[in-house]
């Protein structure tokens, strides 16, 4: 039998030299740990059906630079945070100083701040399940600590926005940190964009840990070009009453995985995962989600809508894992997924395991094609074959995109969706 | 306008339309009768160019044009329009972008400018008055959740908006109470114009007491086996089809079913 493929030490290079003391060191360690990490292969159960598209060739080990340039002509409402290749631009951010909110960079932690920080780094993440985080934990340049204190609010949403450079071929790996007391609330928006041609990676993790009755909303919107591979990790831990949103919007690559795991930890606590994935062409977008009820009473609403078109394949894995424990749980799970080309292929399942007795537990996936009948009626009444198509398919996930809570990612998705329907049907 | 000449359609290889042939005249209103199952909703779904049934032989015409060689979406560019019998519900399309978006397909193949979102709302509430539907339902997923008159009302409402030179009405008057089929007929009775022609489908009688046809013909087995003047509509009333050789499934055609 061949020996199971390793990461390559060309992936294990010192660097974090711009990192303050405590959190280079916990990067060293974790390093350490990487020396003959094993390779996601076909037979690992969690990427099956993504391990012969990621490609980490020693190109990609190389730490692409930061340019500090602002190469975003977007013009956000609300604060933000711009990262290049991994490393955050003072001068192309943009936010405030408001009481009881810390918003810093890795770089800037005094040594104090980054020990706190290196202790609890990791802790909202099974690194076992979550294999590609492990690389970025050992590689991360730089990151975004977020603290706010007991009852702070942010009044606008925080832009992050993370732009990788393919200019050369090279890795990148942001790291968000949050850490959310109890009370607070914050909506945090990442945006994951690239320029250039090169092949590159990005290795991204966030991490939102919520205190009693803390509430947090998470937009993502992953929007990179044919040249990425990317592969993020979100892990979320709740306290008692506290409330978690995420809306993920994504569209298609090479290699489009995204884990993220909650853990519902108290009394009374609640999330709701709402995503949104578009692939065409040959790309690939895999999505793993675990949803661990761990304190009783607490509630949990998933939703993900694939569309896949071209020969393009989407996976949808969404574990909820309900403890012996949580009494009187509610999850509730539903995945539709919509094929718009007979050679496109979307695999979904669902993975309940329930030790608890009193709980309700819900879950449906369907896959499906746009329906004939109303595609007709809307053509009989003058209505274009593109356009007509184009109703359809919105219909299909209108409900989630109405929901994102940001104008702004609502408009850059719909524009990007636009081009989709654009290159995807035809007037007959 | 529209002229029909020797029709066959067949779906999954079984004859289902046998040689049909019909004039219909620019201002004059059309009744095909018939019992179910004799290809009614057939050969209106083959005027609109439901791709489920194959046309196998002959020909059809729109003021000299052949329909069969335009796509569906021309064929209502042209002036098609159908009233399903079945109107379909279409949840996550609001009722009122769907009209919206149809009436700009049809104003853009004029040449006309479109309607902006403010110009066709007043438009659309006005409309909704004529056919008796409440503007909520402009806000509604197409025709989701609707009771059945309601989906006729919908259908109504189309055909006005879209001013077709041929509305086709397959079974716009059944499953309707005698208020509903009163604000219908009043809606049918607005589309009646000069240029434009009617084409109603049906197996009851009560719809001509309100619309008064030009012309009656009876539909069987694919095949139009008699033609005639309103009379022919209320002679069938009274005799059912069997005098004409038909086999009859009901009782009489405008037995409530
Ligand atoms: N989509 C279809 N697939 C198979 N058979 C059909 C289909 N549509 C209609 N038919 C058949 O064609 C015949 C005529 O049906 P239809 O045109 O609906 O009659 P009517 O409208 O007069 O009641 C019936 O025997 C019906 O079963
Ligand atoms: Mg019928």
């Amino acid at each position: 039998m061949k020996p199971a493929p390793t990461l390559s030490s060309a992936f294990l290079e010192p660097g974090g030299q711009s990192l303050p003391a405590p959190l280079l060191e916990l990067r060293e360690q974790r390093g350490t740990a990487l020396v003959d990490m094993p390779l996601p292969t076909r037979k690992t159960e969690n990427w099956k059906y993504s391990s012969r598209h990621l490609k980490l060739s020693d190109e990609l080990a190389s730490t692409l630079p930061a340019t500090g340039k602002d190469g975003l002509s977007l013009s956000l409402p609300g604060y933000r945070v711009v990262f290049h290749n991994g490393v955050m631009i003072p001068e192309a951010s943009d936010f405030p100083d408001l009481d009881g909110i810390r918003i810093q960079r890795f770089a800037d932690l005094d040594d104090d701040e980054a020990a706190g920080l290196a202790e609890r780094l990791d802790n909202t993440l099974d690194t076992r399940a979550v294999q590609m985080a492990r690389l970025n934990s050992a590689r991360f340049e730089d990151g975004l600590y977020i603290q706010l204190d007991k009852e702070a609010v942010l009044d606008q949403p925080l832009f992050i926005v993370h732009e990788v450079t393919g200019t050369a071929s090279g890795s990148a790996y942001p790291r968000i940190y949050v850490d959310a007391a109890r009370h607070s609330q914050i909506t945090v928006v990442e945006e994951y964009l690239s320029s250039g041609a090169e092949p590159v990676m990005v290795d991204t993790v966030t991490e939102f840990v919520l205190g009693d009755g803390a509430q947090v909303t998470n937009v993502r919107l992953v929007m990179e070009g044919e040249n990425v591979q990317h592969i993020g990790a979100t892990g979320v831990r709740q306290a008692s009453n506290s409330r978690f949103e995420s809306h993920c919007v994504g569209f298609g690559g090479p290699l489009r995985r995204h884990d993220l795991m909650v853990r519902l930890e108290g009394e009374g606590g609640e999330c709701k995962l709402n995503g949104v994935v578009v692939t065409q062409g040959k790309q690939h977008y895999d999505n793993h989600t675990s949803i661990e009820h761990v304190a009783a009473h607490c509630n949990s609403e998933e939703t993900y809508r694939n569309i896949a078109a071209d020969e393009s394949h989407a996976v949808f894995n969404g574990r909820i894992h309900i403890h012996e424990d949580a009494q009187k749980s509610n999850a509730n799970m539903n995945n539709k997924n919509l094929l718009l080309s007979t050679g496109a292929e979307i695999d979904t399942k669902p993975e309940l395991e329930i030790y608890a007795d009193d709980v309700k537990c819900a879950h449906g996936a369907t896959i499906g094609q746009l329906d004939k009948i109303s595609l007709f009626y809307l053509v009989s009444r003058g209505i274009g074959r593109r356009e007509a198509n184009t109703l359809l398919t919105m219909a299909f996930i209108n409900e989630l995109v109405e929901q994102i809570p940001v104008q702004a990612v609502k408009d850059a998705a719909q524009l990007r969706l636009n081009d989709f329907f654009d290159q995807t049907f035809q007037e007959a | 306008m529209l002229s029909i000449k020797n029709l066959h359609a067949s779906v999954e290889g079984e004859e289902i339309l046998k040689g049909i042939n019909l004039e219909i005249k620019a201002g004059e209103v059309h009744a095909i009768m018939g019992p179910n199952g004799s290809g009614k909703s057939t050969l209106s779904q083959v005027l609109a160019g439901n791709e489920t049934f194959e046309v196998t032989e002959g020909e059809i015409t729109l003021n000299g044009e052949n329909l069969l060689d335009l796509e569906t979406e021309e064929r209502a560019r042209e002036g098609i329009f159908l009233a399903f019998q079945y109107p379909v519900e279409i949840p996550g399309v609001s009722n009122l972008q769907f009209l919206r978006t149809a009436v700009n397909a049809m104003r853009t193949h004029r040449g006309e400018p479109e309607m902006n979102a403010a110009e066709f709302m007043k438009l659309a509430k006005e409309v909704s008055k004529q056919v008796d539907l409440d503007p909520a339902f402009l806000k509604r997923g197409v025709n989701e959740g609707f009771s059945g008159g309601e989906k006729k009302r919908n259908e109504i409402l189309q055909a006005l908006l879209l001013q077709p030179k041929l509305a086709i009405l397959d079974e716009t008057d059944s499953g309707l109470d005698i208020d509903a089929l009163q604000v219908v007929s009043k809606g049918v009775n607005a589309l009646r114009a000069k240029d434009r022609a009617i084409l109603m489908v049906t197996h009851y009688q009560r719809l001509l007491n309100h619309i008064v046809p030009d012309h009656v013909h009876v539909l069987a087995g694919g095949k139009i086996v008699k033609s005639g003047g309103r009379e022919l509509a209320l002679e069938l009333e009274e005799r059912g089809y069997g005098w004409l050789g038909v086999k009859d499934e009901e009782a009489t055609p405008s037995a409530a079913s």
